[in-house]
């Protein structure tokens, strides 16, 4: 069932002669227990994209329709009430709050959003599986790169979205690593029924997607 | 508030020099406040302690205690009560054996009127003739003590302290009681003459005697030499301090949110409402405000206690809440500045494209 649909979305910035389109009729769709993979050079339009998808950005043209409801009607209050109890993003720099330890930062999102999220044993379940359990007294800065992406990849599910919008989440990681994110997103798409889409230059990801999409140019077509 | 608590604890050294900076311009503004009202209060003290409602002096006195003579036979014109006094003032310098000279106002009042019952003593009794004065505790922390005897101006007469009373001072300095005869003696003046004022704690009193003109107490207290001008330079310093320390502190608070403008990015673009973020931002201003302020007194209660008895510093609740509450208004404002900011926070800009 398709959870998340672009319609036909057009993103153009500036005015005039320093106008320049981003995205062109682009048309996508997620449906949940799928990994979708958005894959694209540095500079295509991916990351624009995902903003879009999930509501942080509006397009020039085109709808974004998220379980039926078309972001273009949302106000923006509405858009921000569905970032945090239905969508959540894997950024691909400064997702974690510096001055909150990896526990901290779940504990903020269980004041913002009390209901909903993982269970305490999930979450030491997820943080076991990303191997990143025994940071959680840890701030970010003491963090590798690696270590920081896994734990904004557990930060983003702890919220327990429908979709899960993935800017570049394998980035700063090792092959190794690479296998268990990419499993990890797979297993949550067929386990747990969730829509998952990845937007990534790395190919590796693409033996756990269920479709791939190419983006060149701001023009994306199925791969 | 958990936002703000975890981001102080994690970034000591920056919320510490800025409760640093908020403690030293509290501290200054409480000094400077605590000093002015001291002061103004050492130019009054006496006068507020006979709780008078209004003054009667020579109409050419030019609205001065000091320079005001009512005649007898003027004053026999006035109906007075038991609610009016008559009051003679002399400048002095008061002198005794082994004691340093002290400069001070000789009020002459009458033992059988208010002012005479409403001041009070600390230590000894109210004099009880003309050779008996009693003096402001100030002349006990200058060697002063009960019974020494004590010259006024040139005057070969000796005076004895029989009595301390606290708090009693008159265009900063210190109040000698005595009796009118003694007012007379020191004034060089006779019989003739009845006081320097009368004072009346009736709101209705206003004699309708050609030569005596009538003020009620705010008005005598501001033509008071120097009073007024005194006041308002204080008045007017404070009130600038004020406006720079609004200023600066609103300058640091809306330095420090826009600091943290990506990290609000991060969290709006994971749904944290913007609401979170504007009520992180302006508690944390006023618990960095609240510390400062808290810090601030703590310092100027410091140094109340190690300034020596004669510097005129002293506070007053109104004035003091007042103070305070424009320190927290400015912290509020502070933080308010750049709420808009926060609201228009753009996610984008920490996703790239």
């Amino acid at each position: 069932m398709a959870v998340l649909e672009v319609k036909h979305v057009t993103k153009t910035f500036g005015h005039a002669s320093n106008e320049v389109t981003v995205l062109t009729d682009v048309n996508f769709t997620a449906a949940a227990g799928e990994v979708s993979l958005v894959i694209g050079p540095s500079g295509s339009g991916k990351s624009t994209f995902l903003t879009i998808a999930g509501g942080i950005q509006t397009p020039t043209a085109g709808d974004v329709v998220v379980q039926g409801r078309d972001l273009n009607h949302l106000s923006g209050k509405e858009r921000d009430a569905l970032r945090l109890n239905r969508v959540g993003f894997i950024l691909q720099a400064y997702n974690l709050v510096p001055y909150l330890t990896v526990a901290d930062q779940f504990a903020l999102v269980d004041r913002v959003k009390p209901q909903g999220n993982l269970s305490a044993d999930e979450l030491r379940r997820l943080l076991d599986h990303l191997g990143i359990s025994q940071l959680v007294d840890q701030y970010p800065a003491e963090l590798s790169g690696g270590q920081t992406q896994r734990v904004a990849i557990a930060r983003a599910l702890y919220q327990n979205p429908d979709i899960i919008l993935a800017d570049e989440p394998t980035a700063a990681l090792d092959s190794e690593r690479v296998k268990v994110v990419g499993q990890l997103l797979h297993d949550l798409a067929k386990a747990h029924n969730k829509a998952i889409v990845v937007v990534t230059h790395d190919l590796r990801l693409r033996a756990y997607a269920d479709q791939t999409y190419a983006i060149m140019d701001g023009r994306m077509a199925v791969a | 508030m958990f936002l703000a608590l975890k981001e102080i604890r994690h970034e000591k050294l920056r919320y510490g020099l800025i409760v640093g900076m908020i403690v030293l311009v509290s501290y200054l503004v409480f000094v400077l406040s605590g000093l002015a009202y001291g002061l103004a209060q050492q130019n009054t003290q006496a006068i507020s302690s006979w709780q008078a409602s209004k003054i009667v002096l020579n109409a050419d006195a030019n609205n001065s205690l000091s320079q005001s003579l009512i005649a007898k036979s003027t004053a026999d014109r006035v109906t007075l009560t038991s609610h009016e006094a008559d009051i003679g003032q002399a400048g002095v310098v008061a002198k005794a054996k082994g004691q340093a000279k002290l400069s001070a106002q000789f009020l002459g009042i009458n033992r059988g009127q208010f002012i005479y019952r409403r001041v009070k003593t600390t230590s000894g009794h109210k004099p009880l003739n003309a050779h008996q004065i009693m003096v402001d505790d100030s002349f006990k922390t200058n060697g002063y003590r009960l019974g020494d005897r004590v010259t006024l101006n040139s005057t070969a007469t000796t005076y004895r302290i029989v009595g301390f009373t606290h708090n009693a001072k008159l265009s900063v300095a210190p109040v000698i009681y005595g009796t009118l005869g003694t007012w007379r003696t020191l004034s060089h003046v006779t019989t003739d003459f009845q006081a320097s004022g009368i004072v009346t704690d009736r709101t209705d009193f206003k004699p309708q005697v050609a030569g005596l003109s009538t003020l009620t107490i705010p008005q005598f207290i501001n033509k008071l030499p120097g009073y007024s001008a005194q006041n308002t330079t204080f008045t007017f310093m404070i009130g600038f301090l004020m406006i720079i320390a609004m200023v600066v502190i609103a300058v640091f608070l809306y330095i420090l949110t826009m600091q943290k403008l990506p990290n609000y990015a991060v969290l709006r673009a994971q749904g944290i409402p913007a609401r979170v973020l504007v009520t992180t931002t302006i508690s944390q201003a006023l618990l960095l405000v609240v510390c400062g302020l808290a810090l601030g007194a703590v310092l100027t209660l410091g140094t109340v206690l190690a300034l020596p008895a004669g510097v005129p510093m002293s506070f007053n609740l109104p004035l003091l809440a007042g103070v305070t509450g424009g320190i927290l208004l400015t912290g509020v404002v502070g933080a308010l500045i750049p709420v808009k900011v926060i609201l228009n926070v753009d996610p984008v800009s920490v996703i790239g494209g």
